[in-house]
């Protein structure tokens, strides 16, 4: 069994960084879009994997409607939306790619070499999943709960406060 | 009887649900009801040229018709016909159907985009408007069937009406989600993204031949998903007094999807932006009125 | 093992978002890279809640959180991306020198 979900997500984990690197060299915008798309469902799939249920479907779903919503905004402000005329979108690549694998060998060095202690090997059922879980945002978690909604309501009407553009339709009296 | 001898009766029924789904659709665009028709224009897509564009996206070209159908396939495993008739009996099924649903939207949106025409590109954009200002009260809708069921499996949800139906326990809950699956399978008065008239064809414009006989199959089998997903949630599912679980299931899901095609007829298309305002300003405070009220009659 | 597995998954989609995120010089690439370095943060939580400690769910909640503010910055960056849209006429990183030097 556990041989089985190495094999899972060994693949889906190489899906997924195929098309997250394809995200960044593509031309095309909507394909960049739509490749962040499918890498993100490739993470869902590896929750789902790792029997985090809830967790796995609410990323597929989220994501998807995200992504799309990334595609839209993608056509609407760069410029060459379409990807038939071969631009190069990229400054300073030769830091960043030393910086990315800088920052990739740490957390590698960091992961062979740390005592993870027991790997445990059963998890929880999927019902008792997500009852623990609703028991525990309702219970301990609440606070947090209650400031994420509260910032979820602050970023909305940030958002819209930032965009909307009012007109003042007062008369000028003179 | 046997489980086999249910899955084949349930297949024969399930296949006799898309033949009326279609002659209904047929129906509400012509008023005539043509026995003859739905075999006619699945056999006719096989000898239609198959024209594309000049110059189209492959990817998502060939990808969208699977990917619309696959996705429907996908979220009619997870549904009960009868008791512990499920394919696949997941502990997250209330949430998994909403989540296989928006794909339904992005392969809309590949769909318009990949024929590299303009028509098509705006009933793609409009489906995610239209997505946008129903998604919410989908949700809002399930959680409330979720909270008086206190799981969120199918089977338990469905066993949770055994007492009194969901429609008329949360009505409010019943009539937001009503409204969002028409609107979901892009039903009229909802059909902004496939517009008849309007956008010649909409995001399945450019689409010829086996991929658009893939695309009105998908949407067949959309409708009659999407009104077995209300059946099981608002109506009972397989509950009822004497003929055995799956009748009662194909009764009100044919039921729901003929509601579909009538209330839709007395409607003109409604605008995008009317649509968000309908599903921002009043649906959500309703959504949200109904689980108030489901919870207050839960804890009474 | 599979929680080594996991986290290397964890870490290469890390890199690929920074590299993302550091080198596209348009505000909706830079998005897109910091959205694939959240989805590497959530595989890491998921993969230590699954493998070193399953009946903690305030990890779970974490990941939650995490989801949430993966949507509100993508949200507020989009607002901005509009405004500046509006006024500037493009949103690429390069043109938007205005408070240098």
């Amino acid at each position: 069994m556990m041989e089985l979900r190495i094999t899972l997500l060994v693949i889906m984990g190489l899906i997924a960084i195929w098309f997250g690197w394809r995200v960044f060299r593509t031309n095309s915008m909507v394909r960049s879009a739509f490749s962040l798309l499918a890498s993100m469902v490739a993470i869902g799939g590896m929750f789902l994997v790792m029997e985090a249920e809830f967790l796995g479907v609410l990323q597929i779903m989220m994501m998807g409607t995200e992504m799309s919503i990334m595609a839209i905004f993608m056509m609407m402000y760069m410029m060459d939306p379409g990807g038939l005329g071969q631009m190069d979108m990229k400054h300073q690549e030769k830091p960043s790619i030393v910086v990315a694998v800088a920052t990739g060998g740490l957390a590698l060095a960091v992961i062979l070499l740390t005592k993870w202690g027991r790997i445990i090997s059963e998890a929880p059922t999927p019902a008792q999943q997500n009852h623990d879980l609703g028991i525990e945002i309702m219970e301990r978690s609440m606070m947090l709960f209650e400031s994420a909604g509260f910032s979820i309501l602050t970023a909305m009407v940030a958002a819209l406060a930032t965009v909307l553009i009012i007109h003042n339709n007062y008369k000028k009296e003179n | 009887m046997s489980a086999v001898l249910s899955w084949i009766i349930i297949g024969i029924l399930f296949s006799a649900g898309v033949y009326f789904v279609a002659l209904l659709e047929r129906w509400s665009m012509s008023g005539r009801i043509e026995w003859s028709g739905p075999f006619h224009s699945f056999l006719q897509a096989f000898g239609q040229e198959e024209i594309r564009t000049r110059r189209y996206d492959t990817v998502f070209y060939e990808a969208t018709p699977v990917i619309f159908i696959a996705v429907v396939l996908l979220s009619i495993t997870i549904l009960p016909f009868a008791e512990g008739t499920v394919i696949l009996d997941l502990g997250t099924a209330a949430l998994f159907i909403n989540a296989a649903l928006v794909y339904i939207m992005v392969s809309l949106i590949m769909a318009g985009w990949s024929a590299n025409g303009v028509y098509g590109m705006i009933g793609g954009w409009r489906a995610m408007a239209q997505l946008i200002a129903y998604s919410m009260a989908v949700v809002m809708a399930i959680t409330a069937a979720v909270m008086r069921a206190e799981s969120m499996g199918m089977l338990e949800i469905v066993q949770s009406q055994a007492p009194l139906w969901n429609i008329i326990y949360q009505p409010v809950g019943f009539l937001l989600f009503y409204f969002a699956a028409m609107a979901m399978a892009f039903l009229p008065p909802f059909d902004l993204p496939v517009a008849e008239g309007e956008l010649a064809g909409g995001a399945w414009a450019e689409f010829t031949g086996t991929r658009k006989i893939l695309f009105r199959l998908g949407r067949l089998l959309l409708i009659l998903t999407l009104s077995l997903a209300v059946s099981v949630f608002f109506l009972g599912g397989w509950l009822g007094p004497w003929l055995p679980g799956f009748l009662w299931t194909f009764i009100k899901t044919a039921l729901v999807a003929a509601s579909f095609f009538w209330v839709g007829r007395y409607f003109p298309r409604i605008r995008h932006d009317h649509l968000l305002e309908w599903g921002w300003k009043y649906a959500v405070p309703a959504a949200l009125f109904n689980i108030l009220q489901v919870g207050i009659l839960l804890l009474l | 093992m599979v929680l080594i597995v996991a986290l290397i998954i964890g870490t290469v989609l890390f890199g690929i978002g920074l590299y993302g995120a550091l080198s596209q010089t348009n505000l909706v690439m830079i998005m897109m890279g910091v959205e694939l370095m959240l989805g590497a943060a959530m595989l890491n939580l998921v993969a230590f809640w699954r493998y070193l400690y399953p009946d903690v769910y305030s990890i779970q909640m974490f990941v939650l959180v995490t989801m949430t503010v993966m949507a509100l910055e993508a949200a507020v960056g989009f607002a901005i991306g509009t405004q500046r849209f509006r006024t500037k006429g493009s949103v690429e990183s390069e043109e938007a020198a205005d408070l240098k030097g």
